[in-house]
C-alpha cells in the first residue's frame, strides 16, 4: 500500500482503510497492486544502477518480510571503493538523485558503514527537504541511530509493537536494556538486528548478479551513440581488461559489455571464447556481429565490460626450439569463437566417441567450445574394426523390403519411391541391444533401443551402398520389420 | 555502289593479348608475389609463362592414382583453391578421400572445418575414410548463407587443412570470394553439392578450379563372391579453370590436359589410394564372375 504526496496532504495514511480514505477525499484514485510489476520495475532500476557499482543488490519488501512493503521498496548499494570515481560520496548521491528524479522516482538515500544502519537511516533520518543522509566513515553510528525509532531495525510488526509496549520506543533505548531477558523475551532477532545495523555482527547480503573478478568502466560526459564511439569505447575497455587479467595470468571465457543508456536501460552484450584468451582484437572481433543489433535509444552515458568467466592462462612462451607450438591450436580455438559467435556456439560441434556400441550412440557431437581433447586414439576400437558408414541417418527409417528368406539379404527394397534392385549384400551383422541397462533408469539419458538388429551392407544396380537392417528376431507369420540407417559412398 | 566487306579471320594482336592477360593476372592475383614463380623466364612468353607455371606449380597432393594426377594442369590435386563436387552418394566418399589426404598436409594436425545443414556425420565412418574424426570440426549451418559464411571464414584462417561445405546454391560472387580466400591462404576449399538423384540442377560455379562429378558405379566382385568388393565410382573431370592458360600448342600432352574426361574408379579403404578399374567388357563386372552374383 503506498500513498502519494497529494494525498498525504489531504490526510490519507498508509494503513488506513479505503472507506475512511474515501470519506476523507472522495475523488481518490486508487490502483490496485502489482507486486510483479513493481519488481520488475525495481530490476531495472537495480541495473541502472550498476553504473556506480558492481554490487547491487533487491531490497523488494522494505527489509523483511514481515514488515510487507510498509517502509517501500529499496536497492542496496555496495559503493565501497567506487565514490572516489564520482569524485565523493555526495557527488554520486547528487547524480544518483538527479537521475532518479529525472525517471520520475522519488527516493530517500542513506550512507553508512554497515547495511542496517543505512537502511535506517534512508528510512527514518531523510526526509523530503534532505534525502540523503550520509554518515561518514568513523563517525559513530551508535550516537546517529539512537534517536531514531525502533521500526529502523527491521523488525516484523508484532516485535515492534512489542518493544513499543515496553517503552523502548527509538534505538538508543536498547542500548541499555539487559542483552539476556531482551532475547529471551522477543528471541534472537531484535539483538542480532541490532548487532548488524551498529556493525558488532557481520551481515551478508547476496548482489543481484555476481561481481566479476575483472571489470572495466567508462563513463561519458555527453551519451554517445554512433557505432564509431561504442567500437572506440570497445577497444579502451578492452585494453584496461586484458591488462588487468595478463597480470593475474588470467584469460577470458565469458565477457559481458554492458551499455547504460540515459534512460535507465541497460543493454548487454555477452560473447564467449572456447579457451582462455587475452587478446583484444580477437574479443572485439567477437563483440562485431552483435553490436550491429544494439539499439543505443537516446545515448549511451556509461559502458562496463566485466570478464564473468575467467581460467587461468598463464605467458605463452614462443619456443626458439620448435617446441610445442600452439600457435595453431590457439587460431583453430579463435576459429570457432567466431563461427560460434555468428551461428550460435551450440552450432559448432565436434565429433567424441562414446562407449556404445550402438552405431547411433557411438558417435557423439558436442559444442567445439571448450570440447575436451580427443586423441585419435580415442577413436581406435579393436584393431578390426566394423565398417560403418560416413553418412548415419539420425533415425533409422522404415523401408519395405522383399526378402527371400526370413533372416537372409533383401534382393529388393524401395526407398524414396523408388525400387532398389539388391545386386550384393553383406551381412548380417548383428547388434543386441544394450541388455545392462533398465529402462526407466534416469541417470543415463540416452535412448534405450530395444530389439534386436541384424545388418547388412547392400548395393544396389547403380553401385549406391545402404546400410539397411532387419528388426527382431524371426516369427513366424509376422512381417519384419525393415529400416535404412545409413549410405555408404 | 557497294562496299565490299573482305572478312578475315580475327587474328589478336599478341601485345593486345598480353596487356589483357597482364591485366586479368592483376585483378585476379593482387597479392601474386605470396606464391613463388619457378617458370622458365628465358622464353619469349616469360611473362605469361610464369604466371601460368605460378599456378600450375602450386602445392599439389597426389590422388593414389597416376592417370588422374597426369591428367591435371599442375600435375597433382592442388591444395590452394576451390573446388566443386558434384554428385551422388559417391561424391561424398570421393570428398572424404579428398579430405582424408589434405589432412596430412600441414604437419597432420590441422583441423578440417566441414560444414552441413543436417546432423549425419558418423565419425567411426569418417575414419573408414582414412580421417580422424577429432580433426574435424562441424558446422551446422541453417541455410546456404550460414555454410558459405562459415566456409569463407574458416578459409580465411590459415589453420585449417581442408574446408568442406554440403550445400545446394552458390551465388556466382560467394564462389568467386571462396577461391579467393582458398587462395591467399593456401586452404582447400571443397564444394559438396551431392544430389540424390543423377541431374545436377543447380548452377555449377565458374570460380572453382575444378569441377567433378562422381556418380556410384558397380563395385567388382571380391574373390569367391563373398560380401561387397572395393567402391567402384564414375568419375568425371567435368572443368579445370587452367585449361584456357595451357601452353601454346606445340606440346601434343599439354592440350589434354585439364580437358574433361572421365575414369572408373575403384577406392580402397586400406590404402586410401583411388585406382583406375580395369575396364572390361561391360566397364564393370568381370564377366566370370557375374554369375556368382547371380
Amino acid at each position: 500500500m503506498a500513498v502519494s504526496p497529494a494525498a498525504q496532504r489531504e490526510g490519507v495514511q498508509v494503513g488506513q482503510s479505503l472507506a475512511d480514505a474515501r470519506a476523507l477525499y472522495p475523488t481518490l484514485t486508487v490502483r490496485h497492486a502489482d507486486p510483479a510489476a513493481d519488481l520488475k520495475a525495481l530490476d531495472s532500476l537495480s541495473a541502472a544502477c550498476e553504473r556506480y557499482t558492481p554490487w547491487v543488490a533487491l531490497d523488494p519488501f522494505g527489509g523483511g518480510m514481515g514488515t510487507a512493503n510498509l517502509y517501500g521498496a529499496g536497492l542496496w548499494l555496495d559503493i565501497t571503493g567506487c565514490a572516489h570515481l564520482f569524485r565523493d560520496e555526495e557527488a554520486l548521491l547528487n547524480d544518483l538523485f538527479h537521475r532518479l528524479n529525472t525517471a520520475g522516482y522519488r527516493a530517500r538515500a542513506g550512507l553508512a558503514a554497515t547495511a542496517g544502519a543505512a537502511w535506517a537511516l534512508s528510512r527514518f533520518a531523510a526526509h523530503e527537504h534532505n534525502p540523503s543522509i550520509i554518515l561518514p566513515t568513523g563517525q559513530n553510528i551508535t550516537s546517529a541511530l539512537a534517536s531514531l525509532p525502533i521500526d529502523g531495525l527491521r523488525l516484523d510488526g508484532n516485535t515492534v509493537e512489542g518493544l513499543e509496549r515496553m517503552g523502548l520506543r527509538k534505538i538508543g533505548d536498547l542500548y541499555t536494556v539487559p542483552r539476556a531477558p531482551l532475547s529471551g523475551r522477543f528471541g534472537g532477532a531484535v539483538l542480532r538486528r541490532l548487532d548488524q545495523a551498529l556493525g558488532t555482527l557481520d551481515e551478508t547480503l547476496s548482489p543481484r548478479r555476481p561481481c566479476p573478478a575483472f571489470e572495466a568502466r567508462l563513463t561519458f560526459a555527453d551519451p554517445i551513440g554512433r557505432r564509431e564511439d561504442i567500437d572506440a569505447a570497445l577497444t579502451r575497455l578492452l585494453e584496461q581488461l586484458c591488462t588487468d587479467l595478463e597480470r593475474a595470468t588470467q584469460g577470458v571465457r565469458q565477457l559481458v559489455f554492458s551499455l547504460f543508456r540515459v534512460d535507465n536501460i541497460v543493454v548487454r552484450v555477452q560473447a564467449g571464447t572456447s579457451r582462455p584468451n587475452r587478446d583484444p582484437v580477437h574479443l572485439a572481433h567477437l563483440f562485431q556481429e552483435k553490436l550491429e543489433k544494439i539499439d543505443p535509444g537516446f545515448g549511451i552515458d556509461a559502458v562496463v565490460l566485466a570478464a564473468v568467466e575467467t581460467n587461468a592462462l598463464t605467458v605463452r612462451q614462443v619456443g626458439l626450439d620448435g617446441g610445442v607450438d600452439n600457435t595453431n591450436r590457439e587460431n583453430t580455438a579463435k576459429l570457432v569463437d567466431r563461427l560460434g559467435g555468428r551461428l550460435g556456439v551450440g552450432r559448432i560441434t565436434r565429433l567424441t566417441p562414446a562407449a556404445s556400441h550402438l552405431p547411433e550412440q557411438a558417435s557423439q557431437e558436442i559444442p567445439a567450445s571448450g570440447a575436451p581433447e580427443v586423441d585419435c586414439k580415442d577413436w581406435m576400437g579393436p584393431a578390426r574394426r566394423p565398417t560403418r558408414p560416413m553418412q548415419l541417418l539420425v533415425q533409422p527409417l522404415p523401408i519395405e523390403v522383399m526378402a527371400p528368406v526370413p533372416d537372409g539379404p533383401p534382393v529388393l527394397f524401395r526407398w524414396r519411391q523408388r525400387q532398389h534392385r539388391v545386386r550384393a549384400a553383406e551381412g548380417p551383422e548383428r547388434i543386441t541391444p544394450e541388455w545392462w541397462r533398465i529402462e526407466g533408469d534416469n541417470r543415463d539419458t540416452r535412448p534405450l533401443s530395444k530389439d534386436v538388429r541384424d545388418y547388412y551392407r547392400v548395393e544396389d544396380e547403380d553401385g549406391k551402398r545402404f546400410w539397411l537392417y532387419r528388426e527382431g528376431l524371426y516369427h513366424p507369420g509376422l512381417p519384419p520389420a525393415w529400416y535404412i540407417h545409413g549410405f555408404f559412398a | 555502289m557497294s562496299a565490299t566487306v573482305i572478312r578475315t579471320p580475327f587474328r589478336p594482336d599478341p601485345d593486345v593479348l598480353q596487356a589483357l592477360r597482364n591485366q586479368i593476372q592483376a585483378i585476379e592475383r593482387h597479392a601474386s608475389a605470396k606464391i613463388p614463380t619457378m617458370g622458365q623466364n628465358n622464353t619469349h612468353q616469360d611473362e605469361t609463362n610464369a604466371f601460368v607455371s605460378s599456378r600450375f606449380h602450386s602445392q599439389t597432393i597426389s590422388l593414389g592414382a597416376v592417370e588422374i594426377d597426369a591428367a591435371l594442369p599442375w600435375n597433382g590435386f592442388p591444395v590452394q583453391g576451390l573446388h566443386e563436387v558434384f554428385g551422388d552418394v559417391a561424391a561424398h566418399g570421393f570428398s572424404a578421400a579428398l579430405v582424408a589426404r589434405l589432412a596430412k598436409t600441414k604437419g597432420g594436425s590441422a583441423p578440417i572445418l566441414w560444414c552441413q545443414q543436417g546432423r549425419d556425420l558418423c565419425g567411426q565412418g569418417l575414419m573408414a575414410y582414412g580421417i580422424d574424426p577429432s580433426q574435424v570440426i562441424i558446422v551446422h549451418g541453417k541455410n546456404d548463407t550460414d555454410i558459405l559464411w562459415a566456409m569463407e571464414e574458416g578459409l580465411r584462417s590459415a589453420c585449417l587443412s581442408a574446408v568442406i561445405g554440403q550445400l545446394y546454391r552458390v551465388p556466382p560472387i560467394a564462389g568467386r570470394r571462396l577461391q579467393l580466400a582458398a587462395e591467399e591462404n593456401g586452404v582447400t576449399g571443397i564444394l559438396l553439392r551431392a544430389t540424390p538423384g543423377k541431374t545436377v540442377t543447380q548452377a555449377p560455379t565458374a570460380a572453382a578450379l575444378t569441377r567433378w562429378r562422381v556418380l556410384s558405379a558397380p563395385s567388382l566382385t571380391p574373390a569367391y563372391g563373398i560380401g561387397l568388393g572395393k567402391p567402384n565410382w564414375n568419375l568425371e573431370l567435368q572443368r579445370c579453370r587452367l585449361s584456357a592458360l595451357r601452353g601454346s600448342g606445340q606440346d601434343k600432352k599439354q592440350e589434354t590436359l585439364g580437358r574433361p574426361q572421365s575414369w572408373q574408379v575403384e577406392w580402397c579403404d586400406e590404402t586410401g589410394d583411388l585406382s583406375v578399374a580395369p575396364i572390361l567388357r561391360d566397364g564393370s563386372v568381370e564377366p566370370q564372375r557375374l554369375k556368382a552374383v547371380g
